[in-house]
């Protein structure tokens, strides 16, 4: 009795579940970026950007060698009951029993693995990496960590916080060294970053792996450039009329144009913000909302040296606003030992997940 | 009765706001359905944990932020003499709340122990804390035809004319209160896109269904005070009380979505000057239109 009424509530708990849309965590490899946009429109899916808020990591497109690590960790984030779905792109080895997608639509694959995973019909997807520290206990300095004091190091191969100067006012505060990338959604797809932020102001930078390079007419790239940046400045809303225009090439964007200009996104630009020439991020973004010429000069300079004293919102402004070719330029990979990104503390790789369950 | 009628607005507030929020991007169809199927999905889904996570605080934002909402309607009166606290100092009390709402969600941030989290939490206490002064200016400037703290007096005080009219300058800036409370669109810098959502960039399953009512909850306290402190509350022809008081709580929230949707987020640098040198001048000018307008 108790059996059969626990199953009732069951079934009803599943029936509810399907009227959310299946939250999709987009990991875009090379190839991929046209299909994860248009599936960003789709009703019948919500792409989040936390793995923590996805039941589904969608990899679309061919993933480099050097970022596999980066996706197994990314992998093991996803709460269960969790799957993955490999969309034109070969499996990892880690994977088992992998559902591959090899058309241009997933959504189908992505509703149908849903059901079964609520169902049970599939079983939850194991981690891909073993649930311990990610390197050794330094067992160097004071307290073992192999920093000074109480602060700084990197054990177990995390970075710890350190006092250095501050860029701004050379005021002693704790510098704290981050990576973020390949995969994550406020930056360009393979782009990875390695930054010493002091608050959420960028004291340095350094290019741990290159944007991945695409194909696309210009009006395509405009605009998805132009969601991305509307979604930095809070328009999400915006961001997915921009989406939806980019097939329908007989339509003008001057309501777009018109529209961001009404929500003061041009105004939340600060002016002569990420500056090359006489071009600034609120320049870029008219440039890629209106559709006239780019008015970039041929050269410019290095993006980690344009990301120093950045604050967070503007650092990632400024990436977004810069076209995929230019950042193939100005975001080569940085060599180990450049003195303008010099590091005070280098995190060692993570090679494990830890601490999810 | 009153202690029911603030669980009653609260979650009437969460649930309207779950489906106003939806509905401009996919239709009311999927907007009336969607909320309760994410709700379920949430409930049903793992609860992951970071490594090393503050366990403690982790499950006192989300829950003490549902109190502090609770708390701050409290003082809300749904009819003459009908609220669950008349306080003499309601509008101290309504303060508090607001403070209390920065350092919970600072704790969020804090929390897990991971960097987007943690600089989601203090960019918003950097935020929150000079738009924390608007709303004490704002509401102060309420206190003045009223002559007195309470929340109930500044409500009869209206019966002429609604601080709306009066003090024009007020309810626009209390909105932007209720924005950044409500970690909403223009001065949402708690949970943003950059951050991939910052505060929440780490919580599943339970924990997010929980941080995500009662930010849903604060903001519908909000509305409700900002419907109190400039529309007249419960006052209003023909029907009860507290159908006026919901009825204008419901125009705020939908108030808030439209600003929350339509207004661009600036980088907190220049959000942090706008707010020092535009918006907090503006509250005291606000507060001088209060002024003049009580003296006898």
């Amino acid at each position: 009795m108790a059996r059969g009424r626990l199953s009732l509530a069951m079934s009803i708990l599943q029936r509810i579940q399907s009227w959310a849309p299946v939250p999709v965590y987009p990991v875009i490899g090379k190839g991929g970026l046209r299909a994860i946009e248009r599936l960003r429109l789709d009703p019948a899916l919500t792409l989040v950007s936390s793995a923590r808020h996805a039941s589904i990591m969608l990899v679309c497109g061919d993933i480099r060698d050097g970022d596999r690590p980066a996706l197994r960790q990314l992998h093991d984030q996803l709460p269960h009951p969790r799957a993955t779905l490999w969309c034109s792109s070969p499996p990892l080895c880690d994977a088992a029993d992998p559902v591959e997608e090899r058309g241009d639509d997933a959504t189908v694959a992505l509703r149908q693995l849903d059901a079964d995973l609520r169902a049970g019909t599939r079983t939850t997807e194991a981690d891909w990496l073993p649930d311990q520290p990610p390197n050794a206990w330094m067992g160097k300095g004071d307290h073992g960590q192999g920093g000074k004091g109480m602060m700084g190091g990197v054990p177990y191969g995390r970075p710890m916080a350190m006092t250095d100067e501050d860029l701004r006012d050379g005021l002693d505060l704790d510098a704290m060294t981050i990576s973020v990338g390949p995969f994550a959604p406020m930056l360009p797809p393979g782009l990875s970053l390695e930054l010493v932020l002091q608050g959420d102001v960028i004291q340095t930078a350094r290019i741990l792996t290159s944007a991945y390079q695409e194909e696309m007419p210009a009006r395509e790239t405009s605009l998805w450039q132009a969601s991305r940046l509307l979604e930095l400045v809070g328009l999400a809303g915006l961001a997915r009329r921009c989406r939806s225009v980019v097939q329908m090439t007989d339509v003008p964007t001057d309501s777009l144009y018109a529209a961001a200009r009404r929500a003061g996104a041009f105004f939340a630009v600060p002016p002569g913000l990420g500056q090359i020439g006489a071009s600034d991020v609120r320049t870029r973004l008219r440039e890629v909302l209106s559709g006239s010429p780019s008015s970039m000069p041929d050269s410019a300079p290095l993006l980690i040296d344009m990301m120093r004293g950045l604050e967070w919102q503007e650092a990632m402004l400024v990436v977004a606003s810069l076209s995929p070719r230019l950042l193939e330029t100005i975001a080569p990979v940085t060599p180990t030992g450049d003195d303008r990104a010099a590091v005070t503390k280098k995190p060692v790789p993570h090679q494990n997940h830890m601490g999810h369950h | 009765m009153a202690i029911a009628a603030v669980f009653i607005l609260l979650l009437s507030g969460v649930a309207f706001l779950a489906v106003i929020e939806r509905v401009p991007d996919r239709g009311l169809r999927y907007a009336l359905l969607a909320p309760l199927g994410e709700a379920a999905r949430l409930f049903a889904q793992q609860s992951v944990t970071t490594e090393r996570p503050d366990s403690a605080n982790q499950i006192i934002a989300p829950v003490g932020w549902f109190v502090v909402a609770v708390a701050g309607m409290t003082v809300v009166p749904f009819a003459p003499g009908i609220a669950v606290a008349n306080l003499d100092a309601g509008v101290v009390l309504w303060g508090s709340c607001e403070a209390l709402t920065i350092i919970l969600v600072f704790l969020h941030g804090w929390s897990p122990n991971s960097i987007l989290p943690l600089m989601g939490g203090y960019r918003f206490a950097a935020i929150a804390l000079p738009a924390m002064l608007l709303s004490m200016f704002v509401l102060i400037g309420t206190t003045l035809p009223a002559q007195s703290l309470s929340v109930t007096a500044i409500v009869e005080a209206q019966t002429p004319l609604w601080n709306v009219v009066r003090q024009p300058l007020g309810l626009p800036l209390f909105l932007l209160l209720g924005l950044t409370l409500g970690l909403r669109g223009p001065f949402d810098y708690a949970d943003s896109a950059d951050l991939a959502t910052g505060t929440s960039a780490e919580i599943s399953g339970r924990a997010r269904l929980g941080w995500q009512v009662a930010r849903l909850a604060m903001t519908t306290a909000v509305a409700a005070m900002a419907a109190t402190a400039f529309l007249g509350g419960y006052l209003g022809p023909w029907l009860p009380g507290p159908i006026w008081l919901a009825v204008k709580t419901g125009f705020v929230l939908l108030l808030m979505v439209v600003l929350g949707r339509g207004l661009a987020r600036m980088p907190a640098p220049r959000m942090m000057t706008m707010l020092w040198t535009v918006l907090l001048p503006l509250s005291f000018i606000d507060l001088v239109i209060a002024g003049l307008e009580a003296l006898p």
